[in-house]
């Protein structure tokens, strides 16, 4: 399969690639490629004009801060993300994550900028860095702006991104707490049907000091279950109900329903690995 | 048209190509190294694995253009000379691991890189590292004992 024919435009550093982006209307961004070239293939998406970034040094760097926020480059690899000693120390939850994203090869080639951008509902980084308040760095030739993972997702495959701008970078606040990150797929490599990513944070008395919970492949976009969050804050662990939370706090959702699972599934899979996982979690067992 | 300059198996290559062109099409009918195959062309299936700076990718996931620089390998560059077969191939060999062989050569990268570059792997490791591997003919078992024979034999040139 051969994608529609466009102009590609290699750039060799972040202003050369805003500069194009701003010069060609219609130029769309390759990162890793490992959903857009599928989509180039089966002519889902047709650009008239493709921005490399591939060769552009500075995307692929990892730094922390003096606030100990991660500054992860747009074009870091999954297998970065799982192999990188200061993102493993810092946000392990993140590695974790990557850890869970389709096969070894994708993993090597695939980015988090590119994932993220890509919005699919069922990504597996959004959870997680939703659990981890993670934001964004947006850039055109003229300006920059923040957003918070939470708001530059705006529902399936659409983000905030506005013509002739690029996510460079993505800001990570630490977070060492005990968490669990977890997928299920009918087949490892596969989107999930629905994941999970939860950071519960237990004083030395065992009350729930942090709890950030959040869920994927349910709904057009990855969100957090904030009233389960609410409900577990300041309780001490051993005295949670966790099933008359779960319950109420899922009720409303409207799975997706496609191929890989009806909504009655999701919901039923999700609630699973709610109770779980918390339940986990509260009685303090570390993360595998 | 754009040039692109790239190493496989050691030898240095230019030419031209459309921007559209993917890399597993360039390898095959522009530089006619036929031994990477093309699997299903959505990404899953791993017969078109390359090597890339040793790293296992897909070349039908990636554009010809943007391998500007690479240091690939494919199956072609795996025999250690002419008409002597690698670690891979001859533990492949030896534990019947292919029927039809459509998807051999990715499976003989990726165990390129996976001996080299794991401990000791478990079976359940070797599944687990091949899930970006489809095989339709063997169901598996085969492979993962290929796999294993190779890392031993591998270590075994280390000692």
């Amino acid at each position: 399969m051969y994608p529609k024919s466009f102009e590609y435009l290699r750039a060799k550093s972040v202003d050369q690639a805003l500069q194009y982006l701003k010069e060609n209307e219609g130029s769309r961004v390759i990162a890793g490629g490992q959903s857009l070239v599928p989509m180039l293939k089966s002519r889902l998406y047709q650009p008239t004009v493709l921005v490399d970034i591939n060769f552009i040094p500075e995307l692929r760097e990892v730094k922390l801060e003096s606030n100990g926020d991660l500054r992860i480059g747009a074009m870091v690899t999954h297998y970065d993300v799982i192999e990188n000693s200061i993102i493993r120390e810092n946000a392990p939850i993140l590695s974790s994550t990557a850890e869970n994203i389709a096969d070894v090869q994708i993993r090597n080639r695939g980015t988090i900028g590119g994932s993220i951008c890509e919005a699919d509902p069922s990504a597996d980084y959004l959870p997680t860095l939703m659990a981890l308040d993670a934001r964004v760095v947006l850039k055109t030739s003229e300006s920059t702006r923040e957003v918070k993972v939470e708001d530059f997702i705006q529902g399936p495959f659409e983000t905030v991104v506005e013509d002739g701008e690029m996510l460079v970078e993505v800001m990570v606040p630490s977070n060492k707490s005990n968490y669990r990150v977890e997928k299920y797929a009918r087949r490892k490599a596969d989107f999930a049907i629905a994941s999970v990513a939860a950071i519960v944070s237990l004083s030395k008395d065992g009350k729930v000091t942090d709890a950030r919970v959040a869920t994927g492949a349910q709904q057009d976009k990855p969100h957090r279950l904030r009233e389960i969050e609410t409900a577990l804050k300041g309780k001490p662990s051993k005295s949670v109900d966790l099933e008359s939370i779960i319950g109420p706090a899922t009720e409303e959702l409207e799975p997706l329903d496609d191929l890989h699972g009806g909504p009655e599934y999701r919901k039923y899979v999700l609630r699973g690995m709610l109770s779980r996982i918390l339940g986990d979690l509260l009685s303090g067992k570390e993360a595998r | 048209m754009v040039t692109v300059n790239l190493k496989i198996n050691g030898k240095q290559y230019s030419e031209e190509t459309e921007p559209r062109m993917l890399l597993v099409h360039f390898i095959r009918d522009v530089l006619k190294l036929k031994g990477t195959h093309i699997g299903c062309d959505t990404g899953h299936c791993g017969a078109c694995t390359i090597l890339w700076d040793g790293k296992p990718v897909k070349s039908c996931q990636i554009l010809a253009v943007q391998a500007e620089g690479a240091n690939i390998m494919t199956v072609e560059g795996l025999e250690p000379e002419e008409g002597k077969l690698s670690i891979e191939q001859e533990s492949f060999r030896e534990n019947f691991a292919q029927q039809c062989g459509y998807c051999t050569p990715g499976f003989l990268m990726m165990t390129r890189y996976l001996i080299r570059n794991n401990e000791e792997m478990t079976r359940e490791e070797i599944r687990e590292k091949l899930h970006g591997n489809y095989c339709m003919c063997t169901g598996y078992q085969q492979i993962v004992d290929a796999v294993q024979d190779a890392q031993r034999k591998y270590f075994a040139t280390k000692k």
